[in-house]
């Protein structure tokens, strides 16, 4: 085993860590707040609000984020005449907000319409209006259901990041890349699989905690 | 009918009407003319009327699918009435307008007026996510925006008159189904109601726990609550209540005191009825 083969290219591959969690934070930080907005519009009484909502979450669910990737790096600027340019990792960015918030809004507004319709009829009967009731009774109970599959999201996010190094985003998995087609070796994948893996351990005990931090009641 | 919130006439008030200096029937608490409610085609209350006056127990009783739990969720505005009026201490939650159909007032007044009455739920309808010491001060605190103290001690109260203070910090999930309707109880009062209105509040319990639930009705019944009742327990029913409704296929068929409808009874629906449900107590 040629141990500073391997401590050279660890070195040059943990490079796109930065690069990996920007594009991670980043979309948790919009899609989440996008898809509660959107979980509201997919329940609200406005046909054309529902409908509009109803084709988005079709359209980016419905197609391979890799190819809103290249929508959003390549197609807008073609389509634009070179108007419109994003740099890769800003379409990135985008790709991944609008995706995970199609995601999310689907995960929220099954969490909203899971809490039984006495707990809207106890609340409306005391007298509380429908903010109050949102807020203080529906979303806290909300959370607790939505937790599971927001923790799916979280980990499938991290590794989806991965797609962009195919548009040149200089993250882990390109760094990996680089490292195999140069040196005609196998092992930068090796490197890379253990990051992603130390990765979703962290997401996956945050999510646990979340979970027991909710645990404290039964519905 | 006028359209207009213009009083009532007197001779409306049923119930130990006592008028006070202005001449006004000061007793009355609800009062309902001619409700109708579908829900799509099924034509479910068929014209319904009905005074209640302040202090007055009344049960209403009848087969499944009568209209009973309907009538008493209209009342608080769960359901929205089709045709038809409803008035709360002479002020109109619906009117109605030219054709009878029913006009509520801005949801906001309606919220603000049914917020006085109290509303037990047959499966209690607790928030699993709070305490219940924290189930009983959500409304004074959000609703009413009472401080802290205040609504906690209140609530401790309450908790301590449905004999339920060692479980202030219990949520209901840790409760029993008994327990928890207690707890339901306690929370409608905590918003101080001038009127309870329970619908089945022991149907969803355990024989060995219903007991417990009818005692603090009773209780309350003693205090000179005004209440109105939904339920299946006769014995209960005639024991407490001052008059009792009884409907069937969405009509209040007979409303008297308890011995008019349980000795006796000239309704044949009645009659049926209760030798129905007294067969299965046998």
């Amino acid at each position: 085993m040629d141990f500073d083969y391997l401590l050279s290219i660890t070195e040059f591959i943990l490079k796109g860590t930065g690069v990996t969690l920007k594009i991670y934070a980043v979309t948790l930080v919009f899609s989440i707040p996008l898809g509660i907005v959107c979980a509201f519009g997919k329940i609200s009484r406005f046909g054309p609000v529902r409908a509009l909502l109803g084709a988005y979450t079709w359209v980016f669910r419905g197609t391979p984020l890799l190819l809103q990737l290249f929508f959003f790096y390549y197609g807008l600027s073609a389509l634009t005449h070179g108007a419109v340019q994003f740099d890769a990792l800003f379409a990135a960015y985008v790709a991944f907000v609008i995706n995970y918030a199609a995601y999310f809004t689907e995960i929220f507004r099954a969490g909203i319409q899971s809490i039984n319709k006495g707990q809207y009829e106890a609340a409306k009967a005391l007298g509380m209006n429908s903010w109050q009731t949102m807020k203080r009774i529906v979303l806290p109970q909300a959370i607790k259901t939505v937790l599971p599959p927001m923790g799916n999201e979280a980990i499938t996010l991290i590794k989806d990041t991965a797609l962009c190094s195919i548009i040149t985003v200089t993250e882990i998995m390109r760094n990996a890349q680089v490292t195999v087609s140069r040196d005609v070796r196998v092992e930068g994948l090796m490197i890379a699989a253990i990051i992603y893996l130390c990765f979703t351990f962290v997401i996956i005990q945050v999510f646990r905690l979340l979970e027991k931090k909710f645990a404290y009641y039964k519905n | 009918m006028p359209a207009g919130g213009c009083g009532w006439p007197p001779a409306c008030a049923a119930g130990a009407g006592m008028r006070d200096s202005e001449n006004r029937v000061e007793t009355d608490i609800i009062k309902v003319d001619n409700l109708h409610k579908s829900f799509g085609k099924l034509h479910v209350l068929k014209g319904i009327s009905l005074t209640v006056g302040r202090g007055e127990i009344i049960s209403v009783i009848g087969p499944s699918g009568s209209g009973k739990s309907t009538l008493l969720r209209c009342l608080n505005h769960l359901e929205t009435a089709d045709k038809g009026s409803i008035s709360f201490e002479g002020e109109y939650i619906a009117d109605i307008d030219a054709d009878g159909n029913s006009v509520y007032k801005k949801n906001r007044e309606v919220l603000a007026i049914c917020s006085r009455l109290g509303m037990v739920f047959q499966n209690f309808n607790l928030f699993p996510h709070k305490t219940a010491l924290e189930n009983l001060m959500e409304a004074p605190l959000t609703v009413k925006n009472e401080d802290r103290r205040s609504a906690e001690q209140n609530a401790l109260s309450l908790l301590a008159k449905v004999g339920l203070s060692e479980k202030r910090d219990s949520y209901p999930g840790q409760l029993s189904g008994g327990q928890q309707q207690r707890v339901a109880i306690a929370r409608a009062l905590a918003m101080s109601p001038e009127i309870m209105l329970f619908d089945e509040p022991t149907s969803a319990l355990d024989p060995e726990l219903i007991g417990e639930v009818l005692h603090v009705i009773k209780q309350l019944a003693e205090e000179d609550m005004t209440m109105i009742i939904v339920t299946h327990e006769m014995a209960f029913a005639r024991e407490i209540s001052d008059r009792i409704i009884f409907m069937d296929d969405g009509m209040i068929i007979a409303d008297s005191p308890p011995d008019g409808i349980f000795v006796n009874p000239e309704h044949p629906r009645i009659r049926q009825f209760l030798s129905k449900i007294l067969q299965r107590d046998d």
